[in-house]
């Protein structure tokens, strides 16, 4: 499957396009989150709530970033969070995006 | 306590009140959250890492 280079820091991210966690990447729920580990890069992440690791787990369920978020009761106000925060996550390639 | 005892009193508690600082807990909640959501550490070069 092709992958487009992710650009950019939070203003780069796509929220309306399909994203996906990467095959290298290891998640592990926490009390606080989660825990992700990326093999191919050595990077660790830390997810530091539920919510969050709702959204990127269930990623790959929808068409987009946008609807992942919708779909794990982030409200409007927040989203502009989250948005940032996906977009950490492609740029330390946890995630990325996938084909329709 | 005399009356003008309880009258400057007041005039110092109500100096404290307007000169205090303004503070906006949801703002600041605001940007910990957005700092916190998501943290990144590399474990390249620790020791024992392969």
């Amino acid at each position: 499957m092709p992958q487009e280079p992710v650009g950019g820091g939070g203003a780069g991210f796509d929220l309306d396009r399909p994203w996906r966690v990467d095959e290298r990447v290891a998640v592990r729920p926490e009390p606080f989150g989660a825990l992700l580990y990326h093999f191919g890069t050595r990077r660790l992440s830390f997810l530091k709530n539920v919510t969050v690791l709702t959204v990127l787990q269930s990623l790959d369920e929808h068409p987009s970033a946008r609807s992942a978020c919708a779909a794990a009761g982030v409200p409007a106000d927040a989203l502009p969070v989250y948005e940032r925060a996906l977009a950490t996550l492609a740029q330390s390639q946890m995630i990325q995006r996938r084909c329709a | 306590m005399t009356e003008q005892a309880v009258l400057e009193q007041a005039v110092i508690e109500e100096k404290v009140q307007v000169t205090g600082p303004v503070i906006e807990p949801a703002e600041d909640e605001a940007l910990v959250a957005d700092e916190l959501l998501v943290e990144e550490v590399s474990i390249d070069g620790m020791c024992g890492v392969y």
